[in-house]
């Protein structure tokens, strides 16, 4: 039955060393993975809410208790994952290159009552990162490699089990700088695809108008995207008014990164943080993501240190795109942040204790909606298989 | 019909050639031995999807949580009144046993399959109950919930309950919840409505009814005035005419003012003057024989009572000659007495004491032991000797004492037998071909207890063992089932178990019965049917009797849990 190897060897003209095949998300070396990999530091002169007397923490656990029992705020939930396989190295023009292979599964669930939850968009991809050197014209990749994803998806082994690729993601073939590795840059491909596919959505619930002061999406992450050089929503900075309803949860950062007005850390201060209380919303502006985007975030602590392992565990940065011109000059309204706080507090339970160490800073119906579109994911030993 | 699940085959819980998986939403109602269908792959050579159907045996529940502690950390560790905004999400799973495919292809059902309620049709396919043969009508089934609900009436093949491919009937339960009796009352209802209705010149059935409590069966020709309208359609459904038994004859104990029995004064009175009714005695020319039945339950290591039976049967000393009881009773004193030489020298006068002070005890207790009949007295030996076709005998012997109830039951059965085996002068095509005799508390007679060398239990055997060719069919209850000899139980054909305890079926009996089951026996009303009759074990609701009834069942199966199978 037809592989795809020997198929795109043909293609390409490359030659594949049949390599060992294998899931990269499993021979990963465990490290601390934040959600915010940028360094940023609050504007001196900007504050990221409307109450500029707020200085310390404010408690919301009253908030939160007043509107126990009634519609919450989020009703979407949205979460991204993706599982890589290294699964041969292509020799072309004398150079080595990794063939990385893909699931991408992003998927949006909706709470329709605490026990209907069901999914409302789900994006599940197979792709493969090429290097561009595989198009040996280079005059028009994007049809060359349509051609070869449209080819690959006729194969047998393809159409026997009804899969089909959605695309071949390009990474560049030049010469690597010091310490780089073209895997990585495969893996980065697939990882932009993931963050496309989340825009995408967003930008499907808001078509359909779903999204409102009603009824918030809740997306696991930050909403820092860096711009890309290609897709319908390359830039944050021409799509912000989808965000209007969006709040972005990380309940991994690193504390390090936050800098209060006067340029020193915020990790002793978030550490510090008591049970149900939130920071002062900072505002802020990356250079990564563009200048034109201007982010409210703060933090609040949903569990009590005294049951998680580390002081950083149980507190959550929540993220939100500053949209009108008003929240941009003189930051989001205080009442919608303890709204909004006081919502996510209310999420606390279920715990996802014992089934994943990140418990407490999880909310449940983000890490349903993680097994949801983990769960739709075809098994590493039936993809590597289709090589 | 309804999609109600897809089938789940894991690495660790499999679909295999018997039993499969499903999940279902977690407030789907589902009930143990209801039956589902299973699209299935198509035979070799065909588009059509062939179609598996399973029996209901376990519904788990389960959610994501990997432990207790985190249902108490959920709930804000620990806190009663915390209302989550999402509930942790679950599902039920069920476990379903296979019992058979369309195409009779017997590869796993696949993952991902729909499970659907399967229709009326269907369940009679699944439980092979469409192809039962000279149908015997044994209960119905409902199934599923409203809007999806069905009724299935349920029936034997009748050659193995009551011959020729098999017979005799054990009942098991424990007592009052059981429906024992309502359910044994019910088969012979429809045995009698059938051979009422179906008349065959080679086929006929006669029965013998002990009523050994209350005065639950000294009415059984009465209607019974709480059957409602949906009992008799429930009746009528099942192709049996609700009205109750008919050629009921009653025998009563004779007393002198009024028979031993618990039934009232006038419902006997009344019986008497329609003729149905009569009093039986035991006169000691013709009965004498049968004094052995008295001691069935005494237990009798070195024989003495055996031979002290055999010693005053065969007429040995002065035995011969004696014209009543109490001549007979002297002349056991007589042998009690030191220094008498006629006697026995192998049997000791402690022996002789033991069996005078028994015999005293009987005669003194009960007036059935009497010179002659009277008028309206009757010996039941020979009123079942002639016995005539659909004719039903009931017997009173509840408010005897236990020594006796088994002195009549025996001397019953070799009645019955002695009619069977055509030594009686009767033309063979007059006596009915079968003779269906019904005891309650079998135990006291036939249980792992009863001296082997019990008389009573050797007539038990020698029915369960040949009854099925001489036409002699045993429907026997009991409370515990573990407790009859194991070659009484072996030989039934067909089991019905009603409610039992949680002791009763950690027994050995029960081993091979799945828990899901051992739950029903514990907490259902119903009556679960096994045997060579059935493919599958099925478990029926017990109908209302149709026959007026000392207690009601009404409060029971209007409470009941329907059935399953």
């Amino acid at each position: 039955m037809d592989k795809i190897i020997p198929f795109l060897e043909e293609q390409v003209g490359g030659i594949c060393y049949r390599s060992y095949k294998y899931c990269v998300d499993e021979r990963e070396v465990p490290s601390v993975n934040y959600e915010d990999n940028k360094l940023y530091t609050l504007q001196r002169d900007r504050y990221g809410e409307t109450d500029t007397s707020l200085k310390s923490t404010k408690d919301i656990y009253r908030t939160a208790k007043q509107i126990e029992g009634s519609n919450p705020l989020f009703r979407y939930f949205l979460d991204g994952s993706r599982r890589i396989y290294k699964i041969d190295d292509i020799e072309l023009g004398r150079k080595i290159f990794p063939i990385i292979g893909g699931q991408i599964g992003v998927a949006c669930c909706e709470r329709q009552s605490p026990s209907t939850f069901k999914k409302a968009i789900l994006e599940h991809n197979l792709v493969m990162s090429l290097p561009s050197e595989a198009d040996k014209d280079g005059k028009n990749s994007e049809q060359f490699f349509n051609a070869i994803t449209q080819k690959i998806n006729n194969l047998s082994k393809l159409l026997q089990y009804n899969l089909k690729f959605s695309k071949i993601l390009t990474y560049s073939s030049k010469e690597l700088a010091p310490g780089e590795k073209f895997e990585n840059k495969g893996i980065a491909k697939i990882q932009d695809e993931m963050t496309e596919c989340e825009k995408k959505i967003v930008a499907e619930l808001v078509k359909k108008n779903l999204l409102n002061q009603d009824n918030y999406l809740l997306k696991d992450g930050s909403l820092q995207y860096k711009p890309m050089k290609s897709g319908d929503f390359r830039e944050l900075s021409k799509i912000k008014s989808n965000y209007r309803c969006v709040i972005g949860l990380s309940k991994h950062f690193n504390p390090e990164l936050s800098k209060d007005k006067s340029g020193k850390s915020n990790a002793t201060k978030i550490a510090k943080l008591p049970l149900y209380h939130r920071t002062p919303a900072f505002m802020y502006q990356t250079d990564i993501v563009s200048t034109e985007v201007h982010f409210c975030i703060w933090y609040l602590r949903i569990r009590d240190v005294k049951y998680t392992e580390s002081p950083f565990a149980g507190v959550v940065k929540i993220e939100k795109v500053l949209v009108t011109d008003d929240e941009i000059e003189n930051g989001l309204s205080s009442d919608e942040i303890d709204l909004i706080s006081a919502n996510i507090i209310n999420e606390r339970s279920p715990v996802a204790y014992g089934t994943d160490t990140r418990w407490a800073n999880h909310l449940y119906p983000i890490y349903l909606t993680e097994k949801y579109v983990k769960s739709q994911y075809i098994s590493d030993l039936h993809f590597l298989n289709l090589f | 019909m309804k999609n109600i699940g897809k089938i789940v085959a894991t690495e660790k819980m499999p679909t295999t050639v018997d039993e499969f998986y499903f999940w279902t939403d977690k407030v789907r109602i589902i009930k143990p031995f209801d039956v589902v269908k299973v699209d299935h792959i198509p035979p070799s050579g065909s588009n059509k999807n062939s179609i598996t159907f399973g029996v209901v045996e376990e519904i788990s529940h389960f959610t994501d949580s990997p432990s207790f502690l985190a249902g108490y950390i959920s709930s804000d560790f620990g806190d009663v009144d915390h209302k989550p905004n999402t509930e942790r999400i679950g599902m039920n799973y069920v476990k379903a046993k296979v019992v058979g495919n369309t195409e009779g292809i017997f590869t796993p059902v696949l993952d991902g399959h729909l499970v659907s309620l399967a229709g009326e049709e269907d369940v009679k396919k699944a439980l092979g109950l469409d192809e039962i043969k000279n149908k015997l009508p044994c209960g119905y089934i409902d199934m599923y919930e409203p809007p999806d609900n069905i009724r299935i009436p349920v029936h034997f093949n009748s050659h193995f309950l009551i011959g020729p491919e098999g017979a005799h009937l054990n009942i098991s339960g424990i007592s009052g919840l059981a429906a024992k009796t309502s359910y044994a009352m019910f088969l012979l209802k429809a045995i009698q409505c059938q051979f009422l209705q179906n008349k065959k010149e080679n086929e006929s059935v006669a029965f013998v009814i002990l009523n050994v409590k209350g005065k639950d069966l000294v009415a059984i020709d009465e209607p019974n005035k709480d059957l409602e309208n949906r009992d008799k359609d429930i009746y009528e459904m099942l192709g049996l005419e609700p009205k109750p038994f008919t050629n009921v004859k009653y025998f009563y104990p004779y007393n002198k003012d009024f028979p031993t029995t618990y039934a009232l004064k006038d419902d006997v009175k009344s019986q008497m003057k329609q003729g149905k009714a009569f009093q039986f005695k035991y006169i000691f020319e013709e009965d004498k024989d049968s004094i052995d039945l008295l001691f069935s339950n005494v237990d009798d290591p070195t024989q003495t009572m055996e031979s002290i039976v055999n010693y005053i049967s065969t007429g040995q000393g002065k035995f011969d000659g004696l014209t009543n009881w109490n001549e007979l009773l002297t002349e056991i004193y007589e042998h009690t007495k030191k220094g008498d030489t006629g006697k026995d020298k192998e049997i000791t006068i402690s022996s002789w004491g033991k069996f005078y002070r028994l015999f005293r005890k009987t005669l003194d207790k009960s007036a059935i032991f009497a010179s002659r009949l009277g008028d309206g007295e009757v010996r039941l030996q020979e009123q079942i000797k002639n016995i005539q076709k659909n004719d039903i005998y009931v017997i009173d012997v509840a408010k005897l004492d236990e020594e006796t109830q088994g002195f009549v039951f025996g001397d019953v059965m070799r009645a019955v037998y002695d009619l069977k085996l055509g030594q009686i002068e009767r033309k063979e095509s007059e006596i009915p071909s079968k003779i269906i005799i019904f005891i309650d508390e079998l135990n006291k007679y036939a249980s792992k207890e009863v001296p082997k060398s019990s008389p009573i239990l050797r007539q038990i055997l020698d029915i369960t063992e040949r009854g099925c060719s001489l036409g002699i069919i045993l429907f026997g209850a009991e409370q515990f089932r573990s407790d009859i000899h194991d070659r009484v139980k072996g030989n039934c054909s067909s089991y019905a178990y009603g409610r039992t305890n949680a002791i009763e079926v950690s027994k050995g009996d029960y081993q091979y019965v799945p828990p899901v089951y051992k739950f029903n026996l514990k907490n259902i009303l119903g009556v679960s049917l096994s045997g060579r009759a059935f493919r599958y074990n099925l478990f029926v609701q017990p109908t209302m009797p149709i026959q007026q009834k000392g207690f009601s069942l009404q409060s029971l199966t209007q409470n009941s849990i329907p059935f399953a199978a």
